[in-house]
């Protein structure tokens, strides 16, 4: 079943007086748990692509439906409940919220979404810090961390309201690759485990090796395919 | 509550610029309050010390009367009130009224004798019946010889003139003069008709002015009869005219040019000048009245108007010249500093928090993209706000309270030259209220959330999108 359906979907921009074509007609299909990176150089439109999915951006034509749903017609606060319940995010610089500490951090989104009890919280938010091994750094604050423990962090925070969809956006770009390549594992643990969709944009060809659907990106159009097992 | 947490925390990891806005707040608040109570205090220790110096309550004039009164008008007095006595009696029926004190103010001169010739000074000052006049007026405190012999209620009055030392001191100054308790003079006044009348006083004492000294410093006092003998203020009684001239001189009501032309009415006859009666005349151009409750002043001012007695009133306030209006000026004047010194807070406070909120563009992205409502961003930064402020402002109050209460026990001390203006002299006794405090953390509160309204507007206006390519934690 499709979580994700790309119609067509354009989207220019205008720099000054020049136009820039960012994504030329893509259509794409996601199915449910899937594990798939979205691989191009930069500037290919990777970035673009993810934004839309992430209801962070609208297209300029086309359609983008997620879980059935056409959301560019939702309101901003619709658009914002939309990303709180279905969707999850991790970002290439992690975006954590600096004056709250690890286990603040993964509990936030559960805090925005008020629908379960103080108990309930601390019990999903503790199993998602136990599942990406942070279990004892809870009281750190992000500028006590490293970068991976950054970013595992910003995956259990994705993954703490258990979103239809992660979209993580070149999540390895700002670590070494021994620490990306651990990341890249426990995503793909995850999403075995959890079966959530993870979709993901990167353009080290170490990275892309993990996914089991390479989409290959370039100036704005699909140029490829790779589906793997 | 995470809302909370995440304020509190963010303003202490900026700590020297929350420091920076707090203490900046601080600032303003201590200034609205000690201000504000400094003002209210000198407001009403201003308008006591009129009261009791100078002119009671309200001032009773003659309604025909084109100015208002003025204590130191002394060139230019108001007309006499003509039924004095009647006024005073009329006034002391009335349960509200606490004290009447009836006077005058002119200018005559002083002869003396130095070295075997006259010399003339010149000799302003207040006409009043001693006793009565310290109903209210307690302002001198004597210094040689004594208040006209005044020893109580009722007492014996000596007739004679009282100046102050500041005075004696200026006739020494400009005329080689130093007069004596007890010395001989001679007090001439210009009447009306043009003539000069000479009436032999006595210097009774010296005093010094306790309030208001850089006015009563030149203000001296004469006993009212010395004063109706020397402006003639001594008539014929209208008993003793022929009814047909009364109602003529009613019909005239003052107009010289139709009194004039009685004279030329033959149905007059002739006065036979044997049958007229002598009748005293007070001179009295003033009557300061004090009641038992201040706030009675407009009814009474009402009452007295309507009452067919010749006169009119004027409050304390309108009736003390430029003394009143300074306190209120003053009060005008740290409201419009006070007002100048939030703006700019507000102004700083705005910029600060846009600085701020440029800063955290990531972090207000993120928690828009991971599912913070506008509403969540909002809350934030009046969270932010007022967790700062308002503790800001609540420390400054304690210590404006500390300092009202330090300066309470002997009152605030002012340089001379400001207190006699603004007080009549002395430190100012600060009243403590609750009102100023109340205002002050309303204000705090209505400009922290003004000054927050546009950033704010900022915040919210970050979208999701700037969050995934901004540097962050």
């Amino acid at each position: 079943m499709n979580v994700v359906e790309l119609l067509d979907v354009r989207k220019h921009y205008l720099l000054g007086e020049t136009r820039v074509d960012a994504l030329r007609g893509i259509s794409l299909n996601i199915d449910r748990g899937e594990f798939l990176a979205i691989a191009g150089p930069s500037g290919a439109g990777k970035s673009t692509i993810l934004n839309l999915i992430g209801c962070i951006d609208t297209p300029s034509e086309g359609r983008v439906l997620i879980d059935g749903t056409e959301v560019e017609h939702l309101s901003d606060t619709e658009l914002t409940r939309y990303r709180r319940q279905k969707l999850g995010f991790i970002f290439q610089s992690f975006n954590l919220i600096p004056v709250l500490n690890v286990f603040e951090n993964i509990e936030f989104p559960l805090l925005l979404q008020r629908s379960l009890s103080r108990s309930e919280r601390e019990q999903t938010a503790m199993h998602f810090i136990e599942e990406v091994g942070l279990a004892d750094r809870l009281k750190n604050k992000p500028n006590e961390l490293s970068g991976g423990q950054r970013q595992r962090v910003a995956i259990a925070r994705a993954l703490v309201t258990r979103p239809l969809i992660v979209l993580a956006d070149e999540p390895t770009a700002n670590l070494d690759s021994e620490t990306g390549h651990r990341i890249v594992d426990l995503m793909r643990k995850i999403n075995e485990l959890e079966k959530t969709t993870f979709i993901f944009s990167t353009h080290d060809e170490h990275i892309m090796e993990h996914a089991r659907r390479v989409i290959g990106i370039r100036d704005g159009a699909v140029v490829g395919e790779q589906r793997k097992g | 509550m995470i809302t909370l947490k995440i304020a509190l925390r963010s303003l202490l990891r900026r700590k020297s610029r929350s420091m920076t806005i707090g203490l900046l707040v601080a600032f303003g608040t201590l200034l609205l309050v000690f201000g504000q109570t400094f003002t209210r205090s000198a407001g009403i220790a201003s308008r006591d010390s009129i009261i009791h110096n100078f002119t009671g309550d309200l001032i009773l004039y003659s309604e025909r009367s084109k100015e208002k009164p003025s204590p130191f008008a002394f060139n230019t007095p108001l007309p006499n009130i003509q039924e004095a006595d009647k006024v005073r009696a009329y006034l002391q029926g009335l349960p509200e009224v606490k004290a009447v004190v009836p006077f005058a103010q002119n200018y005559a001169l002083i002869r003396v004798q130095k070295n075997g010739k006259p010399v003339e000074l010149p000799f302003i000052f207040y006409a009043i019946e001693p006793a009565n006049y310290l109903e209210i007026f307690r302002n001198a405190e004597v210094i040689q010889g004594d208040f006209f012999g005044v020893t109580g209620a009722g007492s014996a009055v000596r007739p004679g003139i009282l100046i102050s030392e500041s005075q004696n001191e200026q006739y020494q100054k400009n005329y080689g003069v130093n007069l004596a308790v007890g010395e001989k003079v001679t007090v001439l006044g210009l009447t009306d008709g043009g003539s000069v009348n000479a009436v032999p006083s006595e210097l009774l004492g010296l005093f010094n002015p306790r309030y208001f000294k850089n006015v009563f410093n030149y203000i001296n006092y004469i006993d009212i009869d010395t004063y109706s003998r020397l402006y003639n203020f001594t008539g014929v009684a209208s008993g003793s005219l022929p009814e047909s001239l009364n109602q003529g001189l009613a019909q005239a009501a003052g107009d010289e040019d139709a009194i004039f032309g009685l004279a030329e009415d033959k149905s007059f006859g002739k006065l036979d000048l044997a049958t007229l009666k002598s009748e005293a005349l007070s001179g009295y151009t003033m009557i300061a009245v004090q009641l038992k409750d201040h706030r009675q002043v407009d009814e009474l001012i009402q009452k007295v108007s309507g009452a067919g007695l010749g006169v009119k009133g004027a409050r304390w306030d309108q009736a003390s010249g430029f003394f009143a209006r300074i306190a209120a000026g003053l009060q005008l004047f740290i409201f419009v500093a006070t007002g100048l010194i939030f703006l700019i807070v507000a102004f700083i406070f705005t910029n600060t928090l846009i600085i701020n909120i440029i800063e955290r563009t990531s972090e207000i992205g993120t928690m828009r993209a991971i599912g913070g409502e506008k509403r969540f961003i909002r809350g934030l930064f009046m969270a932010e706000t007022l967790l700062l402020n308002i503790p800001f402002s609540l420390l400054a109050m304690i210590v404006s309270l500390a300092l009202i209460l330090a300066a309470g026990r002997s009152g605030l001390p002012l340089p001379d030259s400001i207190s006699q203006y603004l007080i009549g002299g002395g430190p100012l006794p600060l009243l403590l209220s609750a009102a100023p405090f109340a205002e002050a953390l309303g204000i705090v509160a209505a400009v922290s959330v003004l000054a927050t309204l546009y950033p704010i507007r900022v915040a919210t206006a970050i979208t999701p999108l700037k969050a995934m390519g901004e540097k962050a934690a």
